[in-house]
């Protein structure tokens, strides 16, 4: 079995969230930029020629780009989620929507608008301002009528992940670049205070695989995982390759008591201890392991996570992949599943999600 | 029509229900949409298109009143996503705030109508964070009053990681750490395997500068779960995470007999050949930890993994044998 056998199936699944949608999907109105995002970098994935068949949507993505103007300075701008929250005047674009919106633009490689240094500074502003003065953590967007932080949202390792990523896609690369926008300093303090002690990174000391591959991926594109002990990576790499579930050996004694263990599980990933496994954990912890190892896939078994996607979150029917055997197939899931395949091909970027062909163009 | 919306936002309309007639007097902000090059275009309803049309309206004119928060609910109801309505909805409950005779009662009604989202939406980003923007603005919050939401969430998911998280930072806001022990044992009885009730038990102990006797308590305590159900990661991450910070490393004779009791005397083996039956290759991880500490005691260290490798946990033999290339490179398992 491999993804190509299925890949016509994938496609229609994907491009099917592209196309009109029944009323019923109106709550995820508002998430549209993380649709759009999900299902072009997976059909860019599978190797369809999206720029050919997307560049007639760009007029649109751009729709999406709002700048706030400042009284004595230059406007700081960034992305919306849906024209529903496109309302002048008030602030509604947020780092996430930036980030999901300058992927796709990045995949369907508009140079025009990514080398334009005057928007580039000005997103960098956005990102400046959304980070806490207190410790140095991010919200993901500002309150409706001032430049400030979001009173009322939460500032916890993803938005720091995605602030990092949207200066980096806006041309920071070394700590001064990054400097020039935020307090590096504090940031990764912030980061480090969110290690646990039995590795991994996480809230109030619980480890989870989501918020580690944020971590990770934020301390990298910062060139910063020099922070780490090197005792603390060990442990990491020892709690990831312990997050694959395995129904042999000892494990099998488990079958009968824990009720979050299923023996088919075999092979796939979970995002914390004593859970089942699920096709998103098995992206987040890859890209983890990878970013601290580059024995990665020697220490973790790889042929049987193709497996565990390929046999059992794999929809051979509808296409997509689900996370688990028993739901729906979903976009996310679809997106990370194939994702983490192509990370096991060494072919993805985990650190920015997207294919190394995309990414490359970041690097020349 | 939402049900929960029976607090007194009004003090002339008590209980005043959503009525769409009360916004008669507002023109519509119209959502963009039928682009020729639109992606992921919705076909809305009518319902839709009229809520978030005066919304969008609402929140251009920066309208604080009881209506506009009357509306922000509606909206949330649709979209939970919908970031901006709810940072609209912060700012016009401080503004009722100013006004208000009773801010607790405005306050504690706003986190009931959260309990009521909260309960739709378990999964919503926005609801834990706006509950502790609430909180924090809150004259006299009261841990008490947040029992409820949380057993409930936490009846319905009992790893749910929100919860959890919510759960810490009332913790620390309010400090009261008096239940949780007991609150985790209740958990822990209910499913040993619960790793987030493991983790809240050590954020606890270390929240707490609990005495030696505490800690052995706890060392007991554990183990009595171990015995229970030797092959549970989470127990044994537990005992060690309680060496690791309380007994500074340090593993004293009785907890490796304690350990060893599940290992059927394979680190005793002079050969693989033919391995015993264990019970836990927990049990078998904790002890090669163990012995990699001291280099007389490094060889059953490798036995140990190898015997992972080889029965006990053999998907695993990738992170085995690294462990043991650390050991032969003169490092501590870790």
């Amino acid at each position: 079995m491999s993804l190509n056998n299925n890949r016509k199936k994938h496609i229609k699944f994907i491009e099917r969230h592209l196309a009109l949608l029944p009323g019923s999907h109106e709550a995820q109105d508002v998430n549209k930029m993380a649709i759009v995002f999900y299902a072009i970098e997976s059909l860019c994935a599978l190797e369809i020629d999206t720029k050919e068949i997307y560049t007639k949507n760009l007029g649109w993505i751009h729709k999406h780009y709002s700048k706030i103007s400042l009284e004595n300075d230059e406007p700081i701008a960034g992305f919306v989620g849906s024209l529903t929250m496109d309302i002048a005047g008030v602030n509604t674009i947020s780092l996430p929507n930036t980030l999901f919106a300058l992927l796709t633009l990045l995949i369907l490689d508009d140079r025009a608008f990514l080398t334009d240094s005057i928007e580039m500074g000005r997103i960098s502003s956005f990102v400046s301002a959304c980070q806490l003065e207190e410790n140095g953590s991010f919200m993901s967007a500002l309150n409706f009528d001032s430049i400030e932080a979001s009173s009322v949202d939460s500032n916890d390792l993803r938005f720091c992940y995605i602030a990092v990523t949207i200066l980096y896609l806006c041309g920071s690369r070394t700590i001064n670049d990054f400097s020039r926008y935020i307090d590096t300093e504090k940031l990764v303090e912030f980061i480090s205070s969110q290690k646990c002690n039995v590795g991994g990174f996480g809230q109030y000391g619980e480890p989870h695989a989501g918020y580690t591959s944020c971590a990770l991926s934020a301390l990298k594109l910062l060139d910063s995982l020099d922070r780490l002990s090197e005792e603390f990576i060990e442990k990491s790499i020892t709690w990831l390759v312990q997050r694959q579930v395995s129904n042999i050996g000892c494990s099998k004694f488990e079958n009968e008591n824990n009720a979050s263990y299923d023996e088919f599980d075999h092979g796939g990933f979970q995002g914390r201890e004593n859970k089942f496994a699920d096709t998103c954990y098995v992206f987040w912890c890859l890209n983890s392991l990878q970013i601290l190892t580059p024995d990665w896939q020697t220490l973790c078994n790889t042929s049987l996570v193709r497996d565990f996607l390929l046999n059992r979150t794999q929809n051979l029917v509808t296409g997509g992949f689900s996370k688990n055997d028993e739901d729906d197939p979903d976009l996310y899931h679809t997106c990370l599943g194939i994702a983490s395949l192509k990370l096991i091909d060494e072919s993805f970027n985990g650190v920015l999600c997207i294919p190394k062909n995309i990414s490359s163009s970041l690097e020349s | 029509m939402s049900p929960w919306i029976s607090c007194t936002l009004d003090k002339d309309k008590p209980d005043m229900p959503f009525n769409i007639e009360d916004y008669k007097d507002i023109e519509p902000l119209p959502i963009t949409t039928g682009l020729p090059d639109e992606l992921c275009e919705i076909m809305y309803t009518d319902n839709y298109k009229q809520i978030m049309g005066i919304a969008r309206a609402l929140v251009q004119k920066k309208e604080y009143s009881a209506r506009a928060l009357q509306l922000t609910s509606e909206v949330i109801g649709m979209a939970p996503a919908f970031y901006t309505i709810w940072n609209y909805r912060y700012d016009i409950v401080k503004w009722q705030m100013e006004t208000h005779s009773n801010v607790p009662e405005l306050l504690n009604n706003e986190l009931s109508w959260l309990d009521e989202i909260t309960l739709n939406n378990p999964k919503n980003y926005q609801i834990w964070s706006y509950r502790q923007s609430i909180l924090k603005i809150h004259p006299s919050p009261s841990f008490k009053l947040e029992l409820p939401i949380l057993q409930m969430m936490i009846d319905d998911d009992t790893k749910n990681y929100h919860v959890w998280s919510y759960r810490k930072w009332c913790l620390l806001l309010f400090q009261d750490f008096s239940n949780e022990l007991s609150y985790t044992d209740t958990l822990i009885q209910r499913d040993v395997y619960n790793n987030s009730a493991w983790a809240h038990r050590m954020f606890v102990l270390k929240s707490t500068a609990p005495s030696g006797n505490d800690i052995n308590d706890e060392i007991n305590y554990v183990k009595e779960k171990i015995e229970l159900v030797p092959q549970n990661i989470s127990v044994w991450t537990y005992l060690r995470g309680l060496y690791e910070y309380f007994r500074k490393d340090v593993y004293d004779e009785e907890i490796i007999k304690f350990a060893e009791t599940f290992t059927n005397n394979v680190f005793d083996l002079k050969t693989l050949e033919n391995l015993p039956p264990v019970e836990s290759s927990y049990a078998i991880e904790f002890l090669s930890f163990v012995y990699s500490k001291n280099e007389a005691t490094q060889y059953k260290s490798i036995t140990g993994y190898k015997a992972l490798s080889e029965k006990y946990d053999p998907v695993r033999v990738g992170l085995w044998d690294h462990k043991i290339k650390r050991i032969q490179q003169g490092n501590r398992a870790i």
